[in-house]
């Protein structure tokens, strides 16, 4: 197989890994035989709640966790027995934005640089690349415990990309970060990804970071994929959840109507207002809005929701909203 | 495989410790304060108790051997244990390194700091006590003191094996396994004053016989020949097991996820 240009950047099958119990706490199946391909040049985001097995399937596919089966290729490589070449292809970020405390952002860099074997010269100009770029460039002798969590996790991503890694794993990578900074580093990432063509594998909490990066989008819930799409498709999926919200007055007989309707779900009624869910919507609206007429209400407005890729999350994660 | 690739990151390891070395003032009070305090207070204590040169000597070797042992492993330990502490392990462990890179990086920072321990006790030793290390001989000198380093990386190794089992607490270990060679190995007093079965484990210990193949330079009769053959031998058994050791630890906390915890 030609490694450079492997047909998938990620490609497992049955990974399964359960974390051995202590004598406190009984062990804990986070992954139920997971099979997921990755297209090269992606962005792969998995969303899931907490606990679902989102790092621990990053972890395994980055090499910091061996599974306890399951077979699968990184960019090619065998994910059991190649594990240190694929070490040298990828890189990771996280969230929690841990580095050596009081290096300042030069030695991490350095150090880091050094860990993935760059020369001298590639260290130095990686460096001068990564801290433009990711807009850090006068904190460059602060060590990382004096920097703010922002700047911190601008760090780590500069890190990750030391290597020019041909995937990217970035575990919740603007968790606990204020929206401005949200937005900027994801601006960053998907003009890196736009430049570099870096296959990126992302675990987000933020529907609407998920929506603006991904190309595909993966629910993972209890160790499992229960949905794969991209964003459109899974949203067209909860078609049948479009939320209506009809304004007028007199709707109050209509209300008790409507309670008949099968179709009808989570009716909510207001004095002016009625919001409700309505099954196969281009069917059943005309009948709706007929009956609603019929209990002699005057309609003044009509708003139809379409389901967001949060009320994606909530329907398939049994009502937990994200975040 | 391309070894300017792999000397480079190796090269990581030896920056990171000189990193810490330079920002870290408690570690440059352990390589350097503690050495000098048990120097100056077993030298006064031979005074106290009158002892003649040949023990002074005698004495002081096992000192400065201690000081060397523990300034070795403390920069191998520190090169992982400082990334426990700032839970960073994880970024790390996620770039190409391996057990090698680690420990030999590490350990040529641990034998630079050690020379330098070693000449700095040295000299204070001849001008307050009388006692001249390098007269023994460059050859013997070089021979003791490169059998010191590479016991001194046994033990790191083993603490570093140990922090991927245990996390932090592992610093406990270093502590542990030094206080064992001073009690079995011969430090401050021949192992023939030991009781029988210690002295059965003194002669699985490499220390044990470095001590002695130096101390025989200044007249005192080993107990056993080919101290030199035994002692590398065991040293480098010690050695390649601990790495062993450190690679299973490795390959544990990856199965385990106790990598993952130690980082979160």
């Amino acid at each position: 197989m030609d490694l450079e240009h492997a047909a998938h950047a990620i490609d497992v099958t049955g990974m399964e890994k359960t974390y051995p119990g202590t004598r406190k706490s009984p062990p804990v199946r986070a992954l139920r035989g997971v099979d997921l391909c990755v297209d090269p040049g992606s962005v792969f985001c998995i969303l899931g709640p907490n606990g679902a097995g989102k790092t621990t399937l990053i972890s395994i596919l980055s090499g910091l966790l061996f599974p306890d089966s399951g077979k699968g290729t990184v960019w090619g490589r065998d994910i059991l027995r190649k594990q240190r070449e694929i070490r040298r292809i990828v890189n990771i970020a996280s969230g929690h934005p841990n580095l050596p405390d009081n290096f300042t952002v030069n030695e991490t860099l350095e150090y880091f640089g050094r860990l993935y074997g760059l020369l001298r010269s590639d260290r130095a100009r990686k460096a001068d690349e990564l801290t433009r770029f990711f807009e850090i460039e006068s904190y460059r002798n602060v060590p990382f415990n004096q920097l703010s969590t922002g700047l911190k996790q601008r760090l780590v991503l500069a890190k990750s990309l030391l290597n020019d890694p041909r995937i990217l794993f970035l575990d919740e990578p603007t968790l606990g970060l204020d929206p401005r900074v949200c937005l900027s580093i994801r601006g960053r990432l998907q003009e890196w990804h736009q430049r570099s063509g870096t296959t990126i594998i992302l675990t987000t909490h933020q529907m609407d970071e998920a929506e603006q990066l991904s190309d595909r989008i993966a629910f993972l819930m209890e160790g499992t994929f229960i949905r794969v799409g991209d964003a459109r498709e899974l949203k067209e999926s909860l078609r049948h959840r479009e939320r209506i919200v009809v304004r007028g007055k007199g709707l109050t007989h209509a209300a008790e109507a409507l309670r008949a309707v099968p179709e009808v779900r989570g009716l909510e009624v207001e004095e002016t207002m009625l919001r409700f869910e309505l099954e196969r919507r281009e069917h059943n609206l005309g009948v709706v809005l007929g009956m609603i007429l019929e209990h002699g209400a005057r309609v003044e407005h009509i708003e139809i929701t379409e389901p967001t890729l949060g009320d994606v999350f909530v329907e398939l994660a049994g009502g937990t909203h994200p975040g | 495989m391309n070894w300017q690739a792999e000397l480079i990151q190796a090269s990581a390891f030896f920056y990171k410790i000189g990193l810490i070395t330079r920002k870290r003032g408690f570690h440059v009070f352990e390589i350097l304060f503690w050495p000098a305090i048990g120097l100056v207070s077993v030298g006064l204590l031979t005074r106290y108790l009158q002892l003649g040169p040949d023990k002074v000597a005698f004495v002081l070797i096992g000192v400065i051997a201690l000081s060397v042992l523990q300034v070795g492993q403390l920069d191998i330990s520190y090169v992982i244990l400082y990334s426990v502490w700032n839970k960073s392990l994880k970024h790390e462990i996620a770039s190409p390194m391996t057990a090698f890179h680690l420990v030999f990086g590490a350990w040529i920072m641990g034998i630079i700091h050690s020379v330098l321990v070693f000449f700095l006790l040295s000299g204070f030793s001849a001008w307050a006590f009388g006692f001249r290390f390098l007269d023994a001989g460059p050859s013997a000198l070089t021979l003791f003191f490169l059998g010191l380093v590479l016991s001194s990386a046994v033990i790191g190794v083993v603490v570093i094996a140990l922090a991927f089992r245990f996390g932090g607490r592992a610093h406990v270990g270093a502590t542990s396994i030094v206080s064992i060679i001073i009690l079995l190995s011969g430090i401050y007093y021949p192992v023939s004053v030991l009781p029988q079965p210690l002295q059965a484990l003194s002669a699985c210990i490499p220390v044990t016989y470095f001590l002695e193949f130096f101390r025989s330079h200044y007249g005192f009769e080993p107990a056993s020949g080919h101290l030199l053959l035994k002692g590398y031998l065991l040293v480098f058994f010690y050695l390649a097991a601990s790495v062993g050791v450190l690679q299973h630890s490795i390959r544990h906390a990856k199965m385990s996820g106790v990598l993952l915890k130690m980082s979160e």
